[in-house]
């Protein structure tokens, strides 16, 4: 099982403002950490027209990220693809993987705000269409490692059939993961087997490496916190099946059950029950002083990442 | 008169890397890259991050791209270049309007960027803005071509060039800016470091 880090979202939040040229340094220098610590791979998550400047553009950054290290590797999660042109995300894609020499990591998702379909002259009723014809056009035209964002077993088949790895965003149960992978594998598996060997998996997680219950309590807030800007991007977002405003108390209850926060050894443990190749460490919070965002960052590498290395996906 | 060194008919990415990298260390003005449609700001983020002083223009196809998602682009390059980002745009007077705009962090039919660029607004020219030159012959001949375009009055020039980065920096960089350029201290700098 890989260890990864995400989200780099590259904002300047109303809990944590700071400059945007900060930020993006700040997104090269914590690629170079997490190569130096032997961290898998470093994931970026894209919004558009939000007042925090949440990135609308992953792949400049993700090239970037890439151009300032050797061996780290650097993906989406996820560019919405039903706001983009397809070919020259395609185009942009082959530059990035052949520049890095395979490193690039694209995850794809359809996005969920009317807004950002609003700007780009989309209908938003239209993007589960437009994610399909993208799809359809990226299969035979680009070359790097393909995952899709799910949140639905709907979605997961999808994927499935398509021969796509599988992206698993959110703070769900063990139980709604593992009926995740279960739909992606079997549809796979009917669909002919695409690609011959099977999809990988991707699961993203709150995650926080702890010694004290002081700093347990202090990590769950800013997991907690984090939700804040999740429940302001679905402001005015419907349809989505999320209610963001006015559930907020019980959401962040929810986000705050669901993440791990312990010791390394007591995450490693918690982890021996997915059936994945990739966990995405979520510690791209807002909240958090940049020292306590270094320290995480290393002990994952440092310390997480030896002792999961054999758990999850053998292929 | 500003020299642009022009990248966007070097192959290699490796190379393109090392002569920006090069001209970046030797004080050339900018350069320019481009790519595939949609490549473009992907080819000049990659030259930002192992640059610190040089400006990047970015040649883009803007007819291939929605105007919003072509100023994203832009932007976020703009705040990983630190503000060194110049746009060349080939496309439909419309959506130039839409970017330029957009890129001075003006609305455009109700959008506003965000994040906005870093500078106060990214410069944004017509192809045919800019003049090129081939000084891939001569020095002589070089200097000669500079000599020309900087009496015309004219702020950059694009400009190919297919030997050592230090010999544009030493030779013409200073002709470019200045019609008193002495060019035998360019040539004395020759015989007491001579560039390999």
């Amino acid at each position: 099982m890989d260890m990864g880090i995400g989200l780099w979202c590259l904002q300047s939040t109303a809990t944590n403002p700071r400059s945007f040229e900060q930020a993006y340094q700040e997104l090269v220098d914590d690629a170079r950490l997490a190569e130096n610590n032997g961290i898998h791979s470093l994931w970026l998550s894209e919004h558009h027209a939000y007042y925090d400047g949440y990135c609308p553009a992953l792949l400049p950054a993700a090239s970037a990220a890439l151009a300032a290290t050797e061996r780290l590797e650097v993906g989406t999660g996820v560019l919405l693809l039903p706001l983009h042109e397809p070919n020259r995300v395609a185009n942009a894609v082959n530059l990035l993987d052949a520049q890095s020499q395979g490193r690039f990591q694209l995850g794809v998702g359809m996005g969920y705000r009317p807004i950002e379909f609003t700007i780009k002259d989309e209908l938003i009723s239209n993007r589960l269409q437009l994610m399909n014809s993208g799809l359809d056009a990226l299969q035979t035209a680009v070359s790097a490692p393909t995952w899709v964002g799910v949140s639905s077993e709907k979605a997961a088949r999808r994927a499935g059939r398509r021969g796509l790895g599988l992206f698993i965003s959110g703070a769900f149960s063990r139980d709604v993961v593992n009926g995740l992978i279960a739909a992606h594998r079997t549809e796979w598996e009917t669909s002919g087997s695409p690609g011959g060997t099977p999809p990988p998996i991707g699961l993203l997680r709150n995650l926080w490496i702890v010694d004290t219950e002081s700093e347990r309590r202090k990590a769950l807030e800013w997991v907690r916190s984090s939700y804040l800007v999740y429940a302001g991007l679905g402001w005015g977002a419907d349809k989505t099946g999320v209610d963001f405003v006015s559930q907020i108390e019980a959401s962040m209850d929810e986000v705050e059950r669901s993440a791990t926060v312990g010791s390394a050894e007591e995450i490693a443990e918690d982890f021996e029950g997915y059936d994945v190749d990739l966990v995405v460490c979520r510690v791209g919070y807002d909240q958090p002083p940049r020292t306590a965002l270094v320290e995480v960052i290393e002990r994952i590498g440092q310390e997480l990442s030896p002792l999961v290395q054999e758990l999850g996906v053998q292929r | 008169m500003r020299l642009v060194l022009d990248l966007r008919k070097v192959s290699s990415h490796h190379d393109r890397r090392r002569l920006a990298s090069e001209a970046d260390q030797h004080g050339i003005w900018g350069t320019v890259v481009t790519g595939p449609p949609g490549s473009e700001c992907v080819e000049a983020a990659a030259i930002a991050a192992v640059t610190s002083n040089l400006s990047i223009i970015v040649d883009v196809d803007g007819d291939a791209a929605h105007p919003t998602t072509l100023a994203e682009e832009v932007a976020v390059l703009d705040q990983i270049s630190r503000r060194r980002t110049v746009l060349i745009f080939r496309g439909e007077t419309t959506t130039k309007l839409s970017v330029v705009a957009l890129l001075s962090g003006l609305s455009s039919q109700g959008v506003i960027l965000s994040p906005p660029p870093a500078q106060t607004s990214v410069p944004v020219f017509d192809p045919e803005d800019i003049p090129e030159a081939d000084l891939e012959g001569d020095l002589q001949n070089s200097a000669a071509i500079i000599d020309q375009y900087r009496d015309a009055n004219t702020p950059f020039l694009i400009v190919s060039w297919d030997r050592p980065i230090k010999e544009l920096a030493r030779h013409l960089v200073g002709r470019a800016a200045s019609p008193d350029f002495p060019q035998m201290v360019a040539d004395l700098a020759d015989e007491i470091d001579p560039i390999q």
